[in-house]
């Protein structure tokens, strides 16, 4: 409520201060740079205030801020040249006209770099604003007020100057000449600073004129260098004009950032109703790419335990450094975070409209990345599971190998050294027999742990191996040569292995690799008690897929199991 | 005939050597490893160096490839692989890695010092060996009705002995039969088979394999 009494009283001392001066300009035309031309009058106003109207409607959008006060000063400034003059009639106004009559340009720099969130980019910024304020408001504002007197001087008509302490023409001819060379510098300066900031499509609105009328700014100090005074001259006057349109572009740059984040507000506005029908396929992301214009756009959702940002599917996703990233924040939480082109969105406003107008679609898309990120987490975790499975079984079938096996052919060794000591012991060769069959127990129970000759040379050695032991004729087909990573090779195998344990009758297998997917296919007359949730399990942790038709005669197990690389 | 052993398992490795040489081999050297086995070839010039499949550091395929290593160094020399897989996998890629004077038998294989001895000869003059065991696997595996059940008993007898690496001069003595039935035996079989003839014996050896793999 205060504050809009305070830009209500804002707006209307504006307007007051604006028809004050109008008249004093076309009262007085030859002391201003208005002159008494209608057009200067409206020029006068017209960039006045919409400066300082813009200036007000900021702050209100964004009291945080210091671009709207600083728009709003700048505003009044612009007026205050027009008041050193015998016109002016008050003694107040003519020294804050002498005082003031430089500070225009500083303000408008400082508004215009530090749009719109009221900091400074660097320390060049406000080193070029600190020389700028010294040069306009102190070199030519209060050091000439203080020593001269132009009631006493050249202006007889002129109200007296409350400032004025000493007389010192010549002092203050000198300080206004330096005033002038300075001004050149710093306001060339801000103008290159401001230029600088272009190619960030988000300010380019605010930033352009800006940077024009500084430019403006250096080529009137120019001209005043040239003529030795501040005079107010044909080139002036026009340079005046220019500037005037300048700011008034500033100040409509300033609505329009208003007028496009409502536009997108409202095109979000849209797609929230869009999507609560019919999400896209591509998500959010896609749309939101084309509300900002940036097809890179990269739409990230924050995730706990462990903390890392996915994308929709779920999947971790990498986001470029400060300037390049922004982040959604709804009621204090990161609702989601954006990766972008440099400086797109710099529009805190734009940017919060979209969190605002997008929070429900937001978070629901979120909560949908949330599953999926835990879908994936489950997947690996699962994939681990299996493979652990496997190495457990083949250290297993190795220990077998390796430990007992060995031991007992050994021992069938020293039996048979014995038996040359002991020809014909028949409790020996008993013993001998009974460990030829425990050798060959041992040796099915290994492989039947795990099939050494799927680790050594993979899924077709494998599969042909399998066809010795199998109780059922199996007809190996085509089954590829190359090696697939060792859980693929083991869940495909499994397969095979299991359908043939559970047929009824021969089987064929044949297994091809097409688009990056391993494809096994066994037809058998039909099946027993196949164990299908374990192999879909078995699958399904390498996010593989088991088909099984089961025909009038014929039923087909196909399995599919993808192998990048 | 010399002979070298290699077996990472010691007590395997000095029982072996022990029988081999109350059966009259020449055991030149020992080895645990397949590089020492590299080294003890070299030095020791044996006519058939004893391999066990599984060999550190992996314990994997070791054998085979100092098989592979064996034939590209030392051609001459004769290879028996041991191994206590019965895949005929295995076998077979030995004989395709190592087509000429080469055998694999199950290591259980060794307390039957007849067996052994056999097959060490056999390497030595230039036959291949392969396990009894996995040949009758092959030979028994349930299958779709084929030409292999066209075979008579006796050319089924002669097939296995193909399988196992024996020459036709070999399957004779076994058999105890007449150079010429045996020759008649083996074209009827490798005709019911559909086997072309193959150019020597070693190839023979892998085209039955092959066959019986089917």
């Amino acid at each position: 409520m205060l504050r809009r009494a305070i830009a209500l009283g804002v707006l209307a001392l504006g307007i007051a201060v604006g028809v004050a001066t109008f008249g004093v300009a076309r009262d007085d035309p030859g002391y201003g740079l208005a002159g008494a031309s209608r057009f200067g009058g409206l020029a006068l106003l017209l960039a006045g205030w919409a400066l300082i109207g813009a200036g007000v409607a900021s702050w209100l959008r964004r009291p945080d801020s210091r671009f709207g006060p600083l728009l709003a000063f700048a505003g009044f400034a612009w007026f205050a040249p027009e008041w050193d003059t015998p016109g002016v009639g008050s003694a107040l106004a003519f020294t804050l006209g002498l005082a003031l009559a430089s500070a225009c340009p500083p303000l408008v720099a400082h508004a215009v770099l530090a749009y719109p969130g009221g900091r400074l980019g660097s320390r060049f910024e406000a080193g070029a604003l600190t020389l700028a304020y010294a040069g306009g408001a102190v070199v030519l504002g209060l050091l000439p007020a203080l020593s001269s007197d132009p009631n006493a001087e050249t202006c007889s008509l002129c109200p007296a100057n409350l400032l004025g302490v000493t007389e010192r023409e010549a002092f203050a001819d000198d300080v206004t000449r330096v005033g002038t060379y300075l001004g050149v510098v710093w306001a060339l300066a801000l103008a290159l600073l401001a230029v600088r900031r272009l190619p960030r499509r988000a300010v380019r609105p605010v930033v352009a004129p800006g940077a024009v009328f500084l430019a403006l700014v250096a080529a009137t100090f120019a001209a005043w260098v040239d003529d030795g005074f501040l005079a107010n001259g044909e080139l002036e006057r026009r340079l005046w004009f220019a500037e005037a349109a300048a700011l008034a572009g500033v100040a409509f740059g300033v609505a329009g950032t208003w007028v496009r984040a409502h536009r997108a507000r409202s095109d979000v506005a849209r797609l929230v109703v869009e999507l609560a029908q019919t999400p896209p396929p591509g998500g959010l992301r896609d749309v939101l790419a084309e509300i900002v214009g940036d097809p890179e756009l990269v739409l990230a959702y924050p995730l706990e335990l462990p903390a890392r940002l996915v994308d929709v599917t779920g999947r971790a996703v990498e986001l470029p450094g400060s300037g390049r990233r922004t982040t959604l924040v709804r009621d204090g939480r990161v609702v989601a975070v954006l990766g972008h082109a440099p400086g797109l969105l710099d529009d805190e406003q734009l940017v919060a409209e979209v969190a605002a107008a997008g929070r429900l679609a937001l978070e629901n898309e979120r909560l949908q990345a949330e599953v999926r990120a835990r879908l994936v987490d489950l997947r690996a975790s699962r994939a681990r599971i299996v493979a652990a499975g496997d190495a457990e079984r083949k250290r297993l079938e190795r220990d077998l190998h390796d430990g007992a096996q060995q031991r007992l052919v050994a021992l069938a060794l020293s039996l048979r050294l014995l038996r040359s000591t002991h020809p014909s012991d028949p409790a020996l060769e008993r013993a001998e027999r009974e460990l030829a069959s425990a050798v060959e127990e041992l040796r099915a129970l290994a492989h039947g742990i795990f099939p050494a000759v799927l680790a050594d040379d993979g899924l077709e050695a494998a599969v042909h191996a399998l066809a010795e032991e199998a109780a059922v004729p199996l007809a190996v087909g085509d089954v590829p040569r190359e090696r697939f990573e060792a859980s693929r090779e083991s869940a495909a195998y499994t397969v095979v292995a299991e359908t043939v344990r559970a047929a009824k009758g021969p089987v064929a297998v044949s297994a091809g690799r097409s688009d990056g997917t391993l494809v096994l296919e066994l037809r058998t007359p039909g099946v027993d008690d196949l164990d299908v949730v374990a192999l879909e399990d078995r699958l399904g942790a390498l996010d593989g897929r088991l088909a099984i038709d089961r025909g009038v005669g014929t039923t087909t197990v196909r399995a599919e199991l993808p192998c990048a690389s | 005939m010399r002979v070298v052993i290699a077996d990472d398992e010691t007590l395997l490795r000095e029982g072996l050597a022990r029988l081999l040489d109350d059966s009259g081999f020449r055991v030149v050297g020992t080895a645990g490893t397949a590089e020492e086995l590299l080294r003890r070839v070299e030095l020791g010039r044996p006519d058939v160096a004893i391999v066990d499949i599984r060999m550190p550091p992996t314990k994997t395929d070791e054998g085979l490839v100092a098989a592979r290593e064996i034939r590209r160094a030392h051609p001459s020399v004769g290879v028996l692989v041991l191994s206590h897989y019965v895949e005929s996998h295995y076998a077979m890629r030995l004989l395709e890695e190592h087509s000429e004077r080469s055998g694999y038998l199950l290591k259980d294989r060794i307390s039957d010092v007849a067996v052994l001895v056999d097959a060490l000869h056999r390497i030595d003059e230039g036959e291949c060996v392969v396990d009894p065991t996995i040949v009758s696997r092959l030979l028994k595996r349930p299958r779709e009705e084929g030409p292999l059940d066209e075979l008579t008993d006796r050319e089924v007898e002669v097939l296995a002995l193909m399988a196992e690496g024996h020459s036709n001069e070999g399957i004779r003595k076994r058999l105890v039969l007449s150079p010429k039935t045996v020759e008649t035996h083996v074209r009827h079989i490798l005709s019911k088979l559909e086997i072309g003839e193959a150019p020597d014996h070693h190839r023979r050896v892998l085209a039955v394999l092959a066959y019986l793999r089917r």
